[in-house]
């Protein structure tokens, strides 16, 4: 599976959206469920998904999926590679 | 300062003035509390009159958490005393206040803390085995859940992991020695959150309630809960394992007092509750806040759990 795959899955169970829904240019504000609660289940479910932990700071700076995107980036972890 | 709530003697309790002082007592037990303590009778749908400075409420965690609110939102000047009559909820000694208002509301702040709590070993003597397996099942669920919570630190979780030795030593059965872990499990745990199993709990318990009868309460559900809940996240993730290896505790033991804790027939009675309740339980604020990431197709682990 492709690491884009992992990330939609991903952010469809941690968010409780419809696939139809999903979008990787969504930004923290459109997506209720993107409150504090989903900060938390956002950090665990990518330690699970991709084995690094967010610090809080990261978890939180995050605005939207291009952010969360971009930060995976850094950790040598991108979307086009298999995983 | 002193901590709130003091932990009173039943002595303590007696000695308050009875101009001043009202129960308010579960029905299963409010003829042993009336006989035992001389206070006049409080029913929640009279005016407390405006002398009283103590209320003494008596019963399980539903009527404890009304009590903490009713004080918080309408008599803020009267000084609340929490006796539990089973352990389990832990709610005498916890700032979270759970409410049910068409489904649950939570609460939490240190203000809604009784400012006082005391124990009445006895008021348990008459528990049923089923009862008394439950309430270890409810205070089992606030100690593990606040422990594997992605909010503890590892203060909280040092102190959680010492309970949660204490309860492994204890017997699953009507024993008054649950009181003191149970209402330090509550306590800790408000100090991270709850997870999955209090997630389906706090969803279906009204629903199943209504499908087959009172007996089916918040207790049970943690008890019947807990070891399916465990063996999710013991499946999904490795952080189970590394926390009981880092906090000294003994995950075989754990898992088996989990175990004695369910019980199959019930539990497959929850199951078509559960089921049609499963997108709910997914948004609860308590599931969200699980030790590991609760999927949808996750349902199928608690529709094929054998244990």
């Amino acid at each position: 599976m492709k690491n884009r795959e992992k990330l939609q899955n991903l952010l469809l169970d941690v968010f409780l959206l419809n696939p139809q829904e999903l979008r990787l240019d969504l930004r923290r504000e459109d997506v209720d469920t993107w409150d504090s609660l989903g900060v938390v289940s956002l950090a665990v479910g990518v330690h699970e998904t991709f084995g690094f932990h967010m610090t809080p700071e990261e978890a939180t700076a995050l605005r939207g999926v291009g952010d969360l995107i971009a930060l995976l980036r850094t950790k040598g972890i991108h979307l086009d590679a298999e995983a | 300062m002193t901590q709130r709530p003091e932990l009173w003697s039943l002595d303590d309790v007696r000695a308050l003035d009875p101009e001043t002082t009202r129960i308010w007592a579960s029905r299963s037990v409010e003829s042993r509390v009336r006989s035992e303590l001389p206070f006049d009778r409080w029913q929640p749908d009279a005016p407390l009159p405006s002398m009283i400075k103590h209320l003494v409420a008596v019963g399980g965690g539903t009527l404890l958490d009304e009590a903490k609110r009713f004080v918080h939102d309408e008599a803020p000047d009267v000084a609340l005393v929490a006796i539990p009559s089973v352990w389990g909820s832990g709610a005498e000694a916890s700032p979270v206040v759970v409410l049910n208002r068409d489904g649950k509301q939570i609460r939490t702040g240190d203000e809604y803390l009784p400012a006082a709590r005391a124990v009445w070993p006895e008021l348990a003597e008459s528990l049923s085995e089923r009862r008394a397996i439950d309430a270890c099942g409810d205070a089992w669920a606030h100690a593990m859940e606040g422990f594997l919570s992605p909010l503890a630190t590892n203060e909280l979780r040092r102190e959680l992991a010492e309970v949660i030795r204490t309860m492994i030593d204890l017997p699953l059965t009507n024993d008054p020695r649950w009181f003191e872990p149970s209402a330090r499990a509550a306590a800790l745990q408000a100090r991270s959150s709850v997870g999955l199993v209090h997630g389906i709990a706090h969803t279906i318990e009204l629903p199943l309630a209504r499908a087959l009868g009172d007996d089916w309460g918040h207790a049970r559900l943690c008890a019947l809960y807990l070891a399916p809940v465990l063996r999710l996240d013991r499946a999904v993730g490795t952080k189970l394992h590394a926390l009981f290896l880092e906090f000294d505790l003994d995950e075989s033991k754990i898992k088996s007092a989990a175990l004695r804790l369910f019980d199959d027939r019930l539990y497959q009675a929850t199951l078509p509750v559960l089921e049609a309740e499963w997108r709910n339980v997914l948004r609860d604020r308590c599931t969200r806040t699980n030790s590991v990431l609760v999927r949808a197709d996750h349902l199928a682990h608690f529709l094929t759990f054998l244990p």
